[in-house]
């Protein structure tokens, strides 16, 4: 990454913090000050519902807990499973047109469809984990595999010059090589499974959205309001950990300081 | 809900049209979900392909460009819809089509843009320099040669993101829209297993006949050209990650 690059991103960075301090601060003040009724003028958003209200802070826990739980636990499961496919696609390359097929057409499938198709036969949960395990795959088995072509022949040379048996070669230069792009397919992953959690309200679950579409019901968009932005905020936090999770697996991306 | 026979399995209740008094027949919900998700593409496709293209073209607004879909993946679709919907309602809009359609277009706003910037930044530089040295202008450049170029890649983002924007109508149900999704809605709220089964084929049905017949079509329409690179060293094949990510929000 050149110097000025990193400098304009450092300068982006500096604009999101700024504004989203601004906001909060805007936020407090308003709140300050201002009585219910003067409140009730201005629907958009009830700061009371959030800063006052007594049980929203228990309630918002609970449902983070769930959401964290559907998203948690679909990326941990799909990533075991696209190692396993992945696996499969690397051994026998025959394998890979049909599995890249097959993941491509279950990612098709709208969540509402398989949500609501699984929970007539499973339970409400399963299906939920079951649904959402399935778009994980393509991803992450994408990533895995190209992370794993994209290792340069040079790193492979030198892995067989120096002995090195299948899998050890695999263990030891491969997966660190490829960490990054697999990292990315997981993350990418996790993102996407935050968004698509919250569809599954139509089988009683859905977590932190359950507050969207209790606003959208009771037309108070107070409601949908705190949700998104609590769902984004999931999504950026998830991402940002993956994030600082690569930087601690590859080292040497950031010596290097290019890729 | 409660007739003479209640059906007892998918297809009794897929043949029985006296079934689907309250909700709208099949084909009404199929083209409702169609005309929502070509007019929100289209509009999306207006806005985001031209102004990426350009930009591109331009090197401009590179480090937006590539957020754009990270910012796009990260809003719920949920959101958008609730939203609009309720915007519209207080406005007297009404709950359909605009509101749908509007966060339709929005959603398929961010994977046309980056996919387009990228195609057109990836154009040949060799072929970009060459239009240019025989004199080509800029906007020549552009629609000549870095177009051309691009546009396989931007035919397919464009399958990709159609595709999702129709699985993602379905959506608009739950937000009291029309479409194929109201079957899924109207047998959740009565318990119908039937009716959830059926919405649920009827859905994912139509999401995967849009990506096969856009698969086929893009495969007679498109003229393959651009270099096709040589399984290089080793055996391996290199697996095309191309920038054509399915994006977030629903599939």
């Amino acid at each position: 990454m050149s110097d000025a690059t990193a400098r304009r991103r450092w300068v982006a960075w500096a604009l999101v913090a700024a504004a989203a301090i601004g906001a909060l601060a805007w936020a407090v003040a308003r709140t300050r000050g201002l009585d219910e009724q003067t409140q009730a003028t201005n629907p958009i958003f009830r700061w009371e519902y959030l800063l006052v209200r007594e049980r929203t802070p228990e309630e918002l826990w609970a449902r983070t807990r769930e959401h964290l739980e559907l998203t948690v636990v679909p990326v941990v499961l799909g990533t075991v499973l696209s190692g396993v496919l992945a696996a499969l696609v690397l051994r026998f390359r025959v394998l890979q047109g049909t599995v890249f097929t097959l993941a491509g057409v279950l990612y098709t499938i709208p969540s509402l469809a398989l949500f609501g198709i699984l929970s007539t036969y499973v339970s409400n949960w399963t299906s939920a984990v079951a649904a959402l395990t399935t778009y994980t795959l393509l991803i992450i088995t994408r990533n895995i595999v190209a992370g794993i072509d994209g290792v340069s022949p040079a790193a492979l040379d030198a892995a067989d010059g120096l002995g090195m048996g299948r899998r050890q070669r695999l263990l030891a230069v491969e997966l660190p090589l490829a960490t990054p792009v697999i990292l990315t397919g997981i993350r990418v992953a996790t993102v996407t499974t935050v968004g698509l959690v919250g569809i599954s309200k139509v089988i009683q679950l859905g977590g932190l959205a359950s507050y969207v579409f209790d606003g959208f019901n009771r037309d108070y968009s107070t409601l949908i309001i705190l949700g998104s932005a609590s769902m984004v905020l999931l999504a950026v936090v998830l991402d940002l950990a993956l994030r600082g999770v690569e930087r601690l697996l590859t080292p040497w991306a950031r010596r290097a300081g290019a890729r | 809900m409660i007739g003479a026979s209640e059906p007892t399995n998918v297809w009794q209740w897929l043949g029985d049209s006296s079934q689907r008094t309250v909700s709208g027949s099949i084909p009404e919900q199929l083209w409702a979900t169609l005309w929502h998700s070509l007019l929100a593409f289209a509009i999306a496709a207006a806005i985001a392909i031209p102004i990426a293209a350009w930009l591109a073209h331009r090197r401009r607004a590179e480090l937006i460009s590539g957020w754009i879909v990270n910012i796009g993946r990260v809003i719920p679709t949920i959101t958008l819809l609730g939203l609009f919907v309720l915007i519209s309602l207080r406005n007297g809009y009404g709950f359909e089509p605009w509101p749908i359609v509007g966060a339709l277009a929005l959603l398929a706003l961010p994977p046309l843009f980056a996919n387009t910037y990228t195609a057109v930044r990836e154009a040949s530089p060799d072929a970009v320099a060459a239009a240019r040295a025989v004199g080509l202008t800029e906007t020549q450049v552009l629609t000549r040669v870095e177009l051309p170029l691009a546009a396989p890649l931007i035919v397919a983002a464009g399958r990709v993101t159609l595709t999702q924007v129709v699985a993602t109508e379905a959506l608009g149900a739950l937000f009291a829209g029309a479409g194929l999704g109201i079957y899924v809605r109207f047998g959740f709220a009565s318990d119908d297993i039937q009716q959830i089964q059926a919405g649920a084929l009827l859905v994912a049905g139509t999401a995967m006949a849009v990506d096969a017949v856009l698969w086929a079509g893009t495969r007679l329409l498109l003229p393959r050209w651009g270099p096709t690179p040589p399984g290089a060293g080793r055996g391996r094949q290199p697996l095309d990650l191309t920038t054509i990510q399915p994006q977030g929000g629903t599939p």
